[in-house]
């Protein structure tokens, strides 16, 4: 029974060393890259719902909200006086509406459905089939100039300018890969933005259609320094 | 507990009004035993045996005295010793090896000194004592420090209480369950139902014990999950004093000076302690927070005093006062420009007096009072503007009368019982009604030994709240000692909580951790504001419409077995089961989601919540000089009511499941159901303290493992499963070292926190390594 207290205590600091070191569970870390900003799981309307007999939800129309790059600040629009008072105004970035809100304003006063419509900014976006890390260039403007972009949301095809495909048979939104859209903001600053998910925790791939949604995951790099350079990795 | 104790010849000595008490120490094998530490109380005068194994007190007062001489891998003595005018009394002692904590120091006939009449070794509820020297070998600082490497006893960053304050998990539940005391009176001060154990310096420390499960017979409402008695030094037979001095990694510096001293032919005795303790804080968020801490930096004044007088002989007064003074104040940068700066003011008053009297041999009485302030002062400013984001002025104050009797009743039976009351007030600039709450109570307890193997225990609490109303609550358990290495304990008790005024009313934010927490009452309209001020990002209205005012106080009952087996004199065994059924626990749950992703939580009652578990600690002495001990606790801590709506498919608990990681949903089980938020499945830990004679210094090396357990609802589902937030479980290795000097007057430290480094955003509190040395110096006349 003559077990050395060395030899004990050796064992011991072993299966501690072996227990110390940790994994890192943080969800958004692939989607990470230093300057970009990701927003997870920022919540839409989840009261409304489009069909009658959705449990805890109401049949109603989408309350659309905007949303602004600078410091992430979420606006509501639930009535007349939030729209009088947010829409017409730079006070914004890009507006989520529609359905679950899926489809996507950048804030510009010239089109008709924009939610910034006679309002006091003016922004362009083109939509790039690239992936988010490979766009480090914004293009010139005359593509932002004759960018037929408008509402970004539900693409019927492949060629349409949407971020998900949308089957009316599983009712489940499906995020495209490799698409981002390149901003051309108000004040004349370049920025890029790729919508990733709809559901809650941002999963690959859904398939049932009560996943707790609308809770939007994106990201977004603004190049503050007002040149075309969008790369985002140091 | 009486060992070979030979008193040899006595020898004159000069003074009339003192003696002498010097001894030698022997170990089992009858060989001389140098560096065993001897006590004698209540003088708590410490000395260790020099190379020798001797050990000499002289010119003590006369008296009846405990002496007790412990070393580590033996059985600590305890005995019984007289002191005669003019003589010098002589010891000879033999120690057995075995475990060396201090279990039951039995006094009888004795003053009792810790200013309580009740017995917490007689509650039916499992005991914990933490001896002083234990702490000091620890090299812990404050009291949080100390508990949480105890068996089944984890600090967790509660919601509610912020980045600054620590609360206590024992047995699954939470800090606003267990009471804590000092000598017998609750302390105040809890902001958001949390108490800051991290204001608690142990320099004063006698002696900690832990009660877990519910004793709301001993100790009222707030102890549904245990209660922790801290107590503190108690007079002085010969003057006596300290100096003690720490410092190391960032820059925590901790400085004590104490000082006691009987008066007037030891009439009466005066104490004072002051102390020091400032440090930096500690960012566990280096990525998003760029500069500022999660722990944060603060500085801490404390001063104690404590004074005896024995007006007859058979009364005697304490005074106590104790004043604690904590300044904070922490800067944290997010990236993105914008700078909050969070300061935290905390006063702490405690005053109290206590008459105790004997009116015969077997009546005895105490009456105490006691007043306690605690103000705090906090502020959170956004830096660029100046602007206020949350200001928040808490003072809480509390009058506490209590008169208590011991009665013995020939030698089988003991009776204690009391009366008392208490008034509270609380204003807060953030409460939108202030309040005052009065109480009344009474109890009676008595302990039978009703053979020379069983003890029984019974009590009774009758408390009366002025807006919950009363409640009666008993308590009773039992102790058999099988034989003479195997005793069983068992008790069963209930409890009762009343929400307080914080559950109800206070909306609380908490810049660390960017929550805010709102009272129940105020929920709907607070709500509204937010969304008005367009703060609010998404409301689970769902849960909106179950809550919404009508908290319900909380009903629990305990039951404890435990179990202490000692198959060798170097084996010490203890094993224990505990079952907690708690009917309406308050509980936060997430209700909202602000902007910025601030998370808005508020209070709801769980139905039917189960705290169960069951703990083992295991000490033994394998070589001479070692002394090794491990602890495991597992607890399962549910709220029932859910895993029925799982079962019954009631809404929301039949939606499916969804994995994030996957994107797959399925039907879920009641056995998906994990488990409720912030307790651990499994928590173990492992201490070894060796006596390196060659060199004559103590160390100690122990280490904690917390098992993962729950953060929030990560999947929207309204309970917690295995793909929802996990906080990964985690060690914590901690060791010290000391060496004492110049016939035992000074003593060198090195005491090493968290040797691993380990941090976690998700655990704002816990800093990385902190290395501290210090220097001790014990001044007394050998």
């Amino acid at each position: 029974m003559k077990m050395s207290s060395k030899n004990l205590l050796f064992h011991l600091v072993i299966l501690l060393l072996a227990g110390a070191c940790k994994k890192d569970e943080n969800p958004a870390a692939e989607l990470q890259d230093g300057k970009s900003t990701v927003i997870l799981d920022l919540a839409g309307d989840t009261e409304a719902a489009m069909s009658e007999n959705t449990p805890g939800k109401v049949k109603r129309p989408f309350n659309i909200f905007l949303f602004r790059f600078k410091d992430q600040k979420q606006i509501w629009i639930r009535n007349a006086a939030d729209s009088a008072k947010y829409l017409k105004t730079s006070e914004w970035d890009i507006a989520f509406t529609g359905p679950y809100n899926s489809e996507i304003y950048v804030n510009d006063k010239s089109y008709p459905y924009n939610p910034g419509y006679g309002g006091a900014a003016e922004s362009a976006v083109v939509l790039l089939h690239q992936a988010y890390e490979r766009v480090v260039m914004a293009p010139a403007d005359s593509e932002f100039d004759n960018s037929d972009i408008t509402k970004i949301g539900w693409a019927a095809s492949e060629s349409s300018g949407g971020w998900f495909f949308y089957s009316l048979s599983s009712h489940i939104m499906q995020a495209i890969p490799n698409r981002t859209y390149v901003l051309r903001l108000p004040d004349g600053k370049y920025a890029k933005l790729q919508l990733l998910n709809a559901y809650k925790g941002n999963p690959p791939s859904v398939t049932d259609l009560n996943w707790p949604a609308p809770y939007l995951t994106f990201r977004y790099y603004v190049q503050q320094d007002g040149s075309r350079n969008l790369s985002a990795t140091d | 507990m009486i060992f070979m104790l030979t008193i040899l010849a006595q020898i004159p000595s000069t003074g009339q009004t003192r003696g002498g008490l010097k001894g030698l120490v022997l170990d089992d094998q009858g060989k001389t035993l140098p560096g065993a530490t001897v006590g004698l109380e209540p003088d708590r005068h410490l000395m260790e045996t020099d190379q020798r194994g001797e050990f000499i007190f002289s010119k003590i007062y006369t008296g009846i005295y405990t002496v007790s001489v412990s070393m580590i891998g033996y059985k600590t003595f305890t005995g019984k010793i007289s002191i005669s005018p003019g003589t010098v009394t002589n010891l000879k002692l033999k120690l057995e090896r075995g475990e060396s904590e201090l279990d039951e120091v039995v006094i009888s006939g004795t003053r009792s000194a810790t200013g309580n009449l009740l017995k917490a070794e007689r509650s039916a509820m499992p005991l914990t004592v933490i001896s002083r020297r234990t702490i000091e070998l620890m090299g812990s600082r404050r009291l949080d420090e100390v508990l949480k490497e105890q068996t089944g006893v984890s600090i967790v960053s509660n919601i509610g209480g912020g980045a600054r304050s620590v609360g206590l998990q024992m047995q699954g539940f939470g800090s606003e369950y267990i009471m804590i005391l000092i000598d017998g009176q609750p302390m105040v001060g809890r902001n958001s139902g949390n108490f800051d154990l991290s204001r608690i310096s142990v320099s004063n420390i006698e002696r900690i014990e832990i009660i877990k499960g519910a004793s709301s017979c001993l100790f009222g409402s707030d102890a549904l999950g245990g209660a922790v008695n801290i107590i503190t030094r108690h007079g002085a037979t010969q003057p006596q004093g300290l100096a003690a001095f720490n410092y190391g990694s960032l820059n925590i510096t901790d400085a004590s000076l104490e000082g006691e001293t009987p008066f007037l032919s030891q009439r009466g005795s005066a104490g004072i302690s002051a102390n020091y303790y400032r440090t930096d804080g500690f960012n566990t968020n280096p990525r998003y927070i760029q500069s500022g801490t999660t722990a944060p930096p603060y500085d801490n004044y404390a001063l104690q005093g404590r004074f005896r007088y024995r007006l007859s002989k058979n009364s005697s007064l304490n005074l106590g006062a104790r004043y604690g003074l904590r300044k904070s104040f922490m800067a944290k940068d997010f990236g993105l420009g914008i700078i909050s700066g969070d300061s935290q003011d905390e006063k702490d008053l405690n005053l109290s007096a206590s008459l105790d009297h004997s009116f015969r041999p077997g009546l005895r009485s105490m009456s105490r009072y006691y007043f306690t302030y605690f103000s705090s002062d906090q502020s959170v400013a956004w830096q660029q503007s100046n602007t206020v984001v949350s200001g928040d002025i808490f003072k809480q104050r509390l009058h506490r009368f209590e008169q208590q009797f011991a009665y013995a009743a020939g030698r089988q039976l003991k009776l204690t019982g009391g009366l008392g009351g208490s008034l509270e007030t609380m204003n807060d600039a953030s409460l939108t009604d202030a309040g005052t709450l009065s109480t009344f109570f009474s109890y009676v307890q008595g302990d039978w030994q009703l053979s020379k193997k069983l003890g029984a225990m019974g009590g009774l609490r009758y408390d009366r709240n002025n807006s919950y109303g009363s409640s009666v609550n008993p308590g009773f358990g039992m102790q058999y000692q099988v034989n003479t290495r195997l005793s069983i304990k068992a008790g069963a008790g209930t409890g009762f909580k009343a929400p307080d005024f914080r559950t109800m009313y206070l909306v609380f934010y908490n810049p660390a951790a960017n929550y805010l927490v709102v009272g129940n009452e105020v929920l709907a309209e607070t709500l509204e504001e937010l969304q008005e001020g367009g703060q609010i990002s998404e409301i689970r209205q769902y849960l909106l419409g179950q809550l919404g005012g009508n908290l319900k106080a909380e009903r629990s009952t305990s039951f404890n077995t435990g179990m202490v087996w000692q198959p060798a004199s170097a084996v010490k065994l203890e094993a224990g089961l505990f079952y907690h059924r708690l009917r309406n626990q308050i509980n936060s749950v997430q209700v909202a989601t602000g902007s910025n992703n601030r998370n808005i939580y508020t209070y709801q009652n769980l139905p039917r919540a189960v705290n169960k578990g069951i703990d083992v600690s295991l000490v033994l002495s394998p070589v001479k000089d070692l002394e090794v001990s491990a602890g495991y606790q597992y607890l399962e801590a549910k709220d029932l009511s859910i895993q029925d709506s799982i079962h019954a498919g009631n809404w929301p608990y039949n939606q499916n499941i969804h994995d994030p990681e996957t994107g797959s949903s399925y039907t879920p089980k009641p056995s998906d159901y994990w488990g409720i938020e912030n307790r651990s499945r499994h928590m173990f830990n492992l201490r070894a303290f060796y006596f390196y004679r060659p060199w004559n210094i103590n160390l100690n090396i122990r280490a904690n493992y917390r098992g993962k357990y729950p953060f929030g609802d990560r999947n929207g589902n309204q309970f917690i499963d295995r793909y929802d937030t996990f906080v990964s479980g985690y060690f914590l290795v901690n060791a010290a070292l000391e060496k004492k000097f110049f016939n035992q007057h000074l003593s060198l430290r090195l005491t090493a926190d968290n040797l691993m480094n380990y941090t976690d955003m998700l655990m704002p509190g816990q800093p990385g390594r902190v290395i501290l040395a210090g220097i001790t110096y014990r001044i007394y006349r050998d």
